[in-house]
């Protein structure tokens, strides 16, 4: 996206199949880290990994795994009392 | 108008009732997504063709909606000076964002936006938590850090291990 190419280009820059990066984008399957590292290369981009501490949030993890079993609309109303308090 | 007035259901029935073709993105859009932050304004892409920015224009005017001058928002002319035209209306905030950042805009955000039930028979289109992602990381603020890694943690849960990696 920053590369501001369509996915021809990108296809003519790293060599990838078109119909390839179309499923990328869609997001059917993720690409392995090297060739995600092949791909910001061929549009001038790198990938810096770097290790930093982690630690699971399990409170909101909960509160969240809360909201993906609400609909939309409970959702929204419940931001919206929690607003009023 | 203060932020307890702020009404989202009076603000999507008023651009339907006009027939606006728009996506909510923003802090709505990442509640909608099940996000548990608050917030206090609706953000919208719009179709920017001519007779959808009509449309737009009369439900700025139903909202009786101001620019922050007090000036009655000219649509056209605004969008082509800002990125984001910012609007109090009679039911809050309401900002008008026709290419919000990492993205091309309202084409670009409806493939993956999907239609979302938020009562009193409202659907309104909303992007998807990916896009919601991207635009964030776009913006590359500081203080949009934990909503964008709220909205990851978000798609972690709601993908759990569903989806392949390649080899």
């Amino acid at each position: 996206m920053r590369a501001g190419l369509s996915q021809v280009e990108l296809s003519q820059r790293s060599g990838k199949d078109r119909a390839q990066i179309a499923r990328w984008e869609r997001d059917v399957v993720v690409p392995s880290l090297e060739t995600l590292r092949e791909l910001l290369r061929a549009c001038g981009f790198d990938l810096e990994l770097t290790l930093v501490p982690y630690e699971e949030d399990r409170k909101q993890d909960a509160r969240l795994q809360k909201a993906l079993e609400r609909t939309p609309q409970e959702r929204l109303q419940a931001m919206l009392r929690a607003r009023g308090r | 108008m203060a932020k307890d007035d702020f009404d989202p259901h009076a603000l999507l029935e008023t651009l339907e009732r006009q027939r606006v073709t728009y996506i909510v993105v923003g802090g709505l859009g990442r509640v909608i997504h099940g996000s548990d932050e608050l917030t206090d304004g609706l953000d919208i892409v719009p179709s920017t063709r001519d007779e959808n920015l009509r449309r737009l224009g009369l439900a700025l005017e139903e909202l009786n909606a101001r620019r922050s001058d007090g000036k009655t928002p000219a649509l056209e002319r605004d969008l082509a000076r800002e990125p984001v035209l910012e609007l109090q209306t009679d039911a809050g905030e309401l900002k008008i964002v026709p290419e919000p950042a990492g993205t091309r805009g309202y084409d670009d955000l409806r493939r993956r936006a999907m239609a979302q039930p938020l009562g009193r028979g409202l659907r309104p289109s909303v992007a998807s938590l990916d896009d919601h992602a991207r635009m964030l990381a776009a913006l590359g603020r500081e203080h949009d850090r934990q909503p964008l890694l709220t909205l990851q943690r978000l798609i972690e849960l709601d993908r759990g291990i569903s989806r392949g990696i390649e080899l």
